[in-house]
């Protein structure tokens, strides 16, 4: 039995009141005098593994911590407690678009991902054409990424990821997007890295489809894991769940 | 393969981050690159409000206070000292919006974040090479002044600058990130640093003055950088204490501002 490709423990990240709120030097001050020490926590003492060759699905209501999660297994945030092992090279998609440059033009942006992912220069000089073929933009590369539609955008983030050589992927809401030639080309390419033992963890509200494409989930509710395993039952029994919380809401509604 | 944990952020040892720093070289050049053909496509001028900035400033002053005070009518003291001094007061502020303005990347993807700061010095540092070149077309028709041999010292003291800036670069963004309010004071702290360094005063002045206010003076790190840096353009006699001030100085600010920056990048993300 090999490693997990990547594993979460004990990860509690916290935020401070009025949760994005920057704190002001003002309200810093204030905290200070105060002690005012109420946090939110976006994460509480959340584990798991995801293993070589699966693909890992979240799932949870607005708000449970999903992204938070994927912020810290990407490591582009520390968490308060608990750690991150990742093991393997690791590219992400996550919700804003890879960090792309909506001003330069796609043929610029190929390179930004690229760079900023680790590649060299002439990592990317090699990979180029290879990506604007998958990406199937044609012309349009050479175009400001802010002419693109939402489809080409993520047709070209979804291109530049799957060439950055990952072992481990990090999607967050992608797969809804884009047409559905480009949707089975990139199920295709998926199902190639999970066969080279590759991982994939992959967040969605599109619990079917997740259901359909994830070996095993999580359920995060409040930023704790409230279920994990197999995914097909850790759907249904979130799908339940949110069905029961609306017929409530309904009922109260009513009352 | 690779095998990372979070809580040590990006590397253990500082030298492992400047490691990855230099094997990513290429995206640092990238970023620069990309800013100023951005600054470029964005304003008429483009770069050339690099220079023209210190430049137009520059002229102000001359014509302001060489009128007034008729001990200051050196254009070449005068612009010498206002582009050394732009060079580092563009840091304090292009520290942080290097970081804002990129916090797409630093959501979604780790990298080391100084390769941002780092990539801001780097254009501004073509900035100012081009205003050592104006200063000269302006000042060899004007003045008595040519390049000598001294000119060799910028291959010492502008590296250092580059540190000293790098470090105010990182810890004006290490501050400002959190405490935005930071960045509405800074026009007003860049316009007291200006006052207190030698550029619109000629150095005569401060002789007059107590020893105390002149040791308070001569604490400012823009002094005795500007004095080296007027060495190797104007050819000034150098003051060994100038030098190693300059040295000292860049080397602590760079050094602590570089450590300030490291030790919070893991926190960052929350104030995006």
């Amino acid at each position: 039995m090999s490693l997990p490709a990547i594993r979460v423990d004990h990860v509690s990240v916290r935020f401070r009141p009025y949760v994005d709120r920057r704190p002001t030097l003002r309200r810093s001050l204030a905290t200070f005098r105060h002690k005012e020490t109420q946090l939110v926590d976006a994460l509480k003492g959340v584990s798991f593994e995801v293993e070589k060759g699966e693909a890992f699905g979240i799932v949870g209501q607005n708000g449970a911590g999903k992204s938070t999660l994927l912020r810290v297994m990407a490591r582009t945030l520390r968490p308060d407690e608990g750690r991150v092992v990742i093991r393997g090279r690791m590219s992400t998609l996550l919700q804003l678009g890879v960090g792309f440059n909506s001003e330069l033009s796609g043929s610029r942006n190929i390179y930004l991902g690229g760079l900023v992912a680790g590649l060299t220069k002439k990592q990317v000089d090699e990979r180029y054409d290879d990506i604007v073929a998958y990406s199937e933009l044609g012309d349009a590369i050479y175009r400001p990424m802010k002419t693109y539609s939402s489809g080409m955008f993520s047709r070209l983030a979804f291109a530049v990821a799957m060439h950055l050589d990952p072992e481990i992927l990090l999607l967050d809401e992608v797969l809804a997007v884009g047409d559905e030639g480009f949707r089975e080309k990139s199920m295709t390419t998926m199902h190639d890295l999970l066969g080279r033992s590759g991982s994939i963890v992959f967040v969605s509200h599109a619990v079917r489809q997740l259901a359909d494409f994830c070996d095993r989930a999580a359920w995060l509710d409040e930023g704790t894991v409230r279920a994990l395993g197999e995914a097909e039952a850790v759907v249904d029994e979130y799908r339940a769940f949110v069905q029961r919380r609306r017929k409530e809401m309904r009922a109260q509604g009513l009352a | 393969m690779t095998t990372t944990t979070s809580p040590v952020y990006y590397a253990r040892r500082f030298n492992e981050y400047m490691s990855e720093l230099w094997r990513r070289r290429d995206f640092i050049w990238f970023l620069a690159k990309g800013n100023i053909k951005a600054r470029n496509a964005s304003t008429f001028l483009g770069l050339v409000w690099w220079v023209l900035n210190p430049l137009l400033l520059g002229l102000v002053y001359f014509f302001v206070f060489g009128l007034i005070f008729p001990t200051q009518r050196d254009i070449a003291y005068l612009l010498s000292g206002m582009f050394v001094f732009h060079f580092s007061s563009q840091s304090l502020s292009g520290g942080a919006s290097s970081i804002l303005q990129n916090s797409k990347l630093l959501v979604n993807i780790r990298f080391p974040r100084l390769i941002l700061p780092i990539a801001f010095l780097l254009e501004s540092t073509f900035g100012f090479l081009a205003s050592l070149v104006v200063f000269y077309l302006i000042v060899i028709p004007f003045t008595d002044v040519l390049p000598g041999p001294e000119i060799a010292l910028l291959l010492v003291v502008l590296p250092l600058q580059i540190l000293f800036n790098v470090g105010l670069a990182a810890a004006t963004a290490r501050l400002a990130v959190p405490f935005r309010d930071i960045n509405n004071l800074i026009p007003y702290l860049n316009r007291i640093w200006l006052y207190l360094s030698p550029i619109i005063w000629p150095l005569s002045l401060i002789n007059s003055q107590s020893e105390t206010i002149q040791m308070l003076l001569r604490l400012n790190p823009m002094f005795p950088i500007i004095a080296v840096y007027r060495t190797a353009l104007l050819g000034y006699p150098l003051e060994q204490i100038d030098l190693l001030a300059t040295v000292a100085w860049c080397l602590a600010v760079g050094i602590i501002g570089i450590a300030m920056f490291i030790k919070y990048e893991g926190k960052m993300v929350r104030y995006l």
